[in-house]
């Protein structure tokens, strides 16, 4: 039951904040979206009624969008390509063959003979879009997709037009640029309860992926992706994740809409539609879901609205008043312009959007989701603290050994490091001094895999199993039990204190559980270790702030944080890149302690970086000194503070 | 081979286009890390200033320095209504911001022009052709080679000799270094904007005496394409650029010509999906222009 | 010349200055001094216009300039050798001068460029070189120079002798007392604290965004608490003791440690 506990847990953290209330939240969401719609039917009329029906699927549309923009933070302009593909082959399986003779009478594998079900034709749509969505997901993760990555973008930018080419030239299978492919009339989409069906599923897919691990880990890497690799996230797998649950519910909404309207042309799925739906997303907040939706609502009215004015002029108002001052405006192409510049004024002046990632059913669960104290909130991460002290009374060798040896790097004629060895132990804090420049940041990015070295080995060994590290990316080198906190405070600024230590905790549960299966031993002891995220939170004093947004921290806040993240990896060794710098002497003091305490909670090595030498006497029990890329001096705090070439080192010689 | 070098000149002659509105890309890139997706407005609004002065009357001797200087002013008036304002924004929103003014250009013309093809008379000797030997050349193309060389030896004399020139690479470069140096923010990037759409225009007079006539839309393929060659040289690197551009224009050329009939109209497929691929092997592009991330 | 009152900068959260003090006056060489991390690049970067300051404020000539962008304080007349020089690497060495003077007018540019070639000899053979290519060395002379160009009256310096040999670290200190002799007035960051003494009129001691000391150069050399001052305690693991002591020190000039 433990084991089946916690592998929910290592995917959904709380299953009524991260389950529960999502779920609820969307189906709210989608209740108002719904009933909005049929009241404005109601009041105006029949004519409404297209109108709403367009905006329900441009909603499934938008939550597509969502899932996958939302989370990775890559602009896509490809999605409405998906959405051609999954268009056209809902169409070519869903149309009777007697109404495609006229068409594509000649399509290729005898495409033109056969009919599906709408239901099997979507099947397919869904099936065959994702099966493009891996393949583009691997050139995007191939192309280093990041968030606001140009290179991605344009990527997805040549997919919509790729799609747009075929469609136009595939005459035979798509029936090219002017004819498109309908459907016979009557046979078209008659009842609202598949969007109603698909809107609801979409919106619960994409606010419980948004609270799951994938979600988590994808938004961690979307913050920064750097600070997510040193813990241990792999962003391509997340993204690709992302991608192909959004292009399911693209090829979805798609399908839906080339059923609704009964044809397709190219120019249904092409720079127009992308507009219209990006406009939408962002226009309500890219990072939310309910976000997206209020841009739908906002949009279709206001294109609505503007395309009326510009039709009907006064008369809407029934002012009656031809050729008035305002003809200017009300004009052809005012909803188009309207279009435009809500891109640009949001762009310009609110570029996250009406909610930023406000989301309904967090606030609700903020208000009312009884909390009963720290840890009584069916906090599943946390585990048994038996478990925990059991291990702190085990064995008193240490386990574990981080070794360096012989470690060199040159930036281009520059010799940064120079041979430079170092050892680490289980349980031991290390420090790492020298002046500016030492090179002291450039060894812990070696070691953490995020700068090449031109030789040197290092290497990380626990309970007798040893692991060449030596040229792995960060990602593993972060879950083999090295984590490293960043010297200019790389936090998952747009995510809260308890999501930045969840996503970090998240990770570690997922890949101890698949390392414990297999080799068992150390990994297994690992996740016993762990403490839980309150008493992380508790021991660096961020209780008060959990659901503050990590950007509002103040500077000490942030670097307690920073080590929390850390933490909550349940690393063998944590790397802290000068933890202190930028803090005031008593802020430093306070420091020192908060690391040994988690250092001892979670019983791992420490390596800290700092210039400043009362902190790191105060702290270390062993300590090396690097000037101009080379160790200059090792031993305890006192033989090196006494040590002359440590303060020749620091001064400068007199030359 | 005579085959051969008929097609390369035909790609010299689309690649020269290709280039000069990639160099105008990269160059705006390079200041203010834009990638313009609005960059094609430029021939959209030149296009509906020739055809406005192909209904005055006037001829192409007036009309072509007439669309220059549009494409000029044009630039820089978008600069001022809206990339000014998110100066130093996010990527997304620096992109997006560009999509939007490529929208609300469209936009414009549909409302106060019409959708409708608004068509101008090409010029008479467009369709000449000259035959040099086995070798057929279409007197455009050779004019629109020799303008392109002019017109980027001309930019290479602005940016190697001029303070101007010289303010704008350094800025390219590192931008607050550039400021230290008492470079004016405003000017150098209204003075990129002003450089690209000068390059835009020399590109517009040669598209628009190709084709005749501009829609609302009009403006998208040019930016598309000048945006991909762009990407094809690196980002950032004005050599690569052209060179992203004459290789776009040449690739095309060859691509049309050698694929069989059935597929050709998939040229421009085919482009993309090279160029796709291109990103996918060398995301930096063919000239790489490294800046190392800071730890 | 220059006068800074009270100026506190933050980057985000952090307050990478708290509430420093100082003033330059014409012709001299001032030192800032201080270990890692104490805020002397943001003073500097403060008072170039690379970074805006929370409160306080910066005066030169009598004017006040608190805020003023980059290239306005250098029509001022303060230039900045900045931290990792920021050459124009793509860029060749003529041309990274001639940016330098940008804001001069042509005939006095090429005046300039003459005196630079007499001053830095070096940069002559590699005239077309692009920067990018030069030695540690050259860069920090091109860095320099590049600096001058803009005819400053006051030049502010940010570790110039950061990452250089030695023997190089000789020649930059020389060309301080050197530009120091022709009349300018210099502002310099510095690690190298022994040396910048030798040479400073007056020097600053930062340390956790604070200043904590100010003097002769002659009397900082003479302080024995210097190296404590610098790294922030006494020695052995009863070290933080001492940081407790600084801790309470709050004005210029008083200077505590554990002993």
């Amino acid at each position: 039951m433990g084991h089946s506990m916690r592998a929910l847990t290592s995917l959904i953290p709380n299953l009524r904040r991260d389950l529960v209330f999502p779920t609820g939240g969307a189906l709210v969401l989608f209740g108002l979206l719904v009933s909005g719609g049929l009241t404005y039917s109601a009041l105006v009329g029949g004519s409404a009624d297209k109108l709403i029906t367009a905006m329900l699927i441009d909603a499934v549309m938008v939550v597509g969008l969502q899932i996958y923009i939302g989370n990775t933070g890559v602009l896509s302009f490809g999605h409405i390509g998906f959405g051609a593909i999954a268009g056209y082959a809902f169409a070519v399986f869903a149309i009777d063959p007697l109404q495609k003779s006229t068409v594509i009478f000649d399509a290729p594998w005898g495409l033109n003979e056969v009919q599906y079900s709408p239901l099997a034709s979507g099947l397919i749509a869904v099936i065959v879009t994702v099966i493009v969505a891996i393949v583009v997901g691997l050139g995007l993760a191939r192309s280093g997709a990041q968030s606001g990555a140009v290179a991605a973008t344009v990527i997805t930018l040549a997919l919509l037009f790729v799609t747009h080419a075929v469609a136009v030239n595939w005459y035979e299978l798509t029936g090219g640029d002017r004819a498109g492919l309908s459907f016979a009339v009557g046979a078209t989409l008659q009842s609202r309860w598949p969007i109603y069906l698909t809107l609801a599923l979409s919106l619960i897919l994409a606010r419980v992926f948004t609270r799951s691990r994938s979600g988590r880990l994808a938004q961690a890497a979307r913050e920064d992706n750097l600070a997510a690799r040193a813990m241990g996230i792999d962003p391509k797998v997340q993204q690709m994740i992302a991608l192909l649950a959004s292009v399911m519910v693209v090829a979805v909404a798609a399908s839906l809409r080339v059923y609704n309207l009964g044809n397709i042309t190219p120019r249904f799925f092409f720079f127009d539609y992308t507009l219209v739906t990006l406009v939408m997303l962002i226009v309500g907040g890219r990072n939310s879901v309910t976000g997206a939706m209020l841009g739908v609502v906002v949009m279709t009215a206001g294109r609505e609205l503007t395309r009326r004015v510009a039709g009907d002029g006064y008369e809407l108002f029934g002012l009656g008043l031809d050729g008035a001052p305002l003809d200017w405006l009300f004009r052809e192409g005012l909803s188009d312009i309207f279009l435009g510049l809500a891109m640009l004024g949001f762009m310009i002046f609110r570029p996250r959007g009406l909610l930023n990632d406000w989301e309904l059913d967090q606030w609700l669960y903020r208000r009312f989701a009884p909390t009963s104290g720290p840890g009584g909130d069916g906090d599943g991460t946390r585990v048994p603290a038996e478990a925990a002290d059991a291990t702190l009374t085990g064995s008193v060798q240490p386990m574990a050994l981080l070794e360096a040896t012989g470690l060199t790097v040159n930036f281009g004629g520059f010799r940064a490091l120079d041979n430079a060895s170092i050892t680490v132990n289980q349980g031991e804090v290390v420090g790492l001094i020298g002046p500016n420049g030492a090179g002291k940041t450039t060894l812990v990015n070696v070691i953490t895999g995020m700068v090449d070295h031109s030789s040197g080995r290092f290497r990380l060994t626990d309970n007798g199993n040893s692991v060449d590290l030596t040229s792995a990316p960060s990602y593993v080198i972060a879950r083999t039990g090295l984590v490293r906190t960043f010297q200019n405070l790389r936090l998952f600024s747009d995510l809260t204190v308890e999501e930045n230590v969840e996503a970090a905790r998240l990770m570690a549960l997922a890949h101890l559980r698949s390392d414990g299966r297999h080799a068992g031993g150390g990994a297994m002891s690992r996740l016993e270790r762990m403490p839980s995220i309150d008493t992380l939170l508790r021991e660096t004093e961020l209780e008060a702030f959990r659901h503050r947004r990590a950007a509002e921290l103040d500077y000490g806040n942030s670097r307690r944080l920073e080590l929390a993240r850390a933490a909550a990896t349940g690393p063998r060794f944590i790397l802290l890149d000068e933890p202190t710098s930028g803090m005031s002497d008593a802020e430093s003091l306070t420091m020192v302690e908060r690391v040994r305490r988690v250092a001892d909670l979670i019983r791992a090595g420490v390596l800290v970086i700092d210039h400043d030498l009362a902190f790191i006497t105060g702290i270390c029990d062993r300590i090396y000194c690097l000037d101009q890329g080379a160790i200059i001096a090792d031993g305890d705090p006192a033989e090196i503070q006494a040590n002359e070439m440590v303060q020749a080192a620091y001064l400068g010689s007199a030359g | 081979m005579a085959r051969f070098v008929q097609s390369l000149l035909d790609g010299l002659g689309q690649g020269s286009i290709y280039a000069l509105l990639a160099l105008g890309v990269a160059v705006i890139f390079g200041v203010m890390h834009l990638l313009n997706f609005a960059h094609g407005e430029l021939i959209t609004v030149s296009g509906y200033v020739a055809y406005w002065g192909f209904l005055q009357g006037f001829s192409w001797t007036i009309l072509v320095p007439l669309i220059v200087a549009t494409a000029v002013i044009t630039s820089v008036l978008i600069e001022q209504v809206a990339f000014r304002w998110v100066r130093g924004a996010s990527d997304f929103t620096l992109l997006l911001t560009s999509f939007g003014v490529h929208f609300v250009v469209e936009a414009l013309f549909l409302m106060y022009v019409s959708a409708s093809v608004k068509s101008f008379d090409r010029p008479g000797w467009i369709t000449d052709t000259i035959a040099i030997g086995p070798v057929t050349i279409e007197t455009v193309d050779l004019l629109v080679i020799a303008a392109t060389a002019i017109t980027l030896g001309l930019t290479v004399l602005i940016l190697q000799r001029t303070m101007f020139g010289l303010a704008l690479r350094a800025a390219a470069e590192d931008f607050d270094a550039a400021r230290l140096m008492g470079v004016r923010s405003d000017r150098v990037i209204r003075g990129a904007f002003a450089l690209a759409g000068l390059l835009a225009g020399v590109a517009a007079v040669f598209w628009l005496m190709r084709a005749g006539q501009t829609t609302p839309g009009a403006g998208l393929t040019p930016m598309l394409k000048g945006v991909l060659a762009a990407l094809i040289g690196g980002l950032g690197s004005l050599r690569g650029a052209v060179i992203g551009g004459f290789a776009l224009g040449i690739a095309e050329v060859l691509l049309r010509q050698w694929l069989p009939g059935a597929v050709e109209g998939l040229t421009d497929g085919f482009v993309f999906v090279l160029i796709a691929l291109l990103f996918i092997f060398r995301p930096q592009g063919l000239i790489t222009v490294s800046h190392a991330e800071r730890v | 010349m220059l006068e800074v009152d009270g100026l506190t900068t933050r980057y985000g959260s952090i307050n990478a200055l708290r509430n420093a003090s100082l003033d330059v006056r014409a012709g001299e060489i001032v030192g800032l001094i201080g270990p890692n991390g104490a805020g002397k690049t943001t003073l500097i970067n403060s008072i170039a216009g690379l970074l805006t300051p929370a409160a306080g404020r910066v005066a030169f000539g009598g004017t006040d300039v608190t805020g003023w962008a980059p290239d306005r304080m250098l029509r001022a007349g303060v230039a900045l050798v900045p931290e990792h020089r920021r050459l124009f690497t793509d860029l060749t060495v003529v041309e990274n001068l001639r940016i330098g003077g940008v804001t001069r007018p042509a005939g006095e540019r090429e005046r300039l460029l003459n005196e630079m070639v007499e001053l830095f000899p070096v940069l002559k053979e590699k005239w077309t070189t692009s920067a990018g290519y030069l030695s540690g060395g050259e860069a920090q002379q091109l860095a320099i120079a590049r600096a001058l160009m803009t005819d400053p009256e006051l030049l502010m310096m940010d570790e110039p002798s950061l990452g250089l040999a030695p023997i190089l670290v000789d020649v930059v200190f020389d060309l301080i007392a050197r530009l120091s002799a022709d009349g300018k007035t210099l502002l310099v960051v510095e690690q190298n604290a022994t040396r910048m003494l030798q040479v400073a009129d007056r020097a600053y001691v930062l340390r956790s965004g604070e200043v904590v000391a100010t003097g002769t150069g002659n009397e900082l050399l003479g302080r024995e608490d210097l190296f404590d001052t610098f790294v922030g305690g006494g020695p052995g693991p009863g070290g933080v003791g001492g940081v407790g002591d600084i801790d309470g020190i709050g004005g210029v000039g008083g200077v505590g440690s554990a002993h």
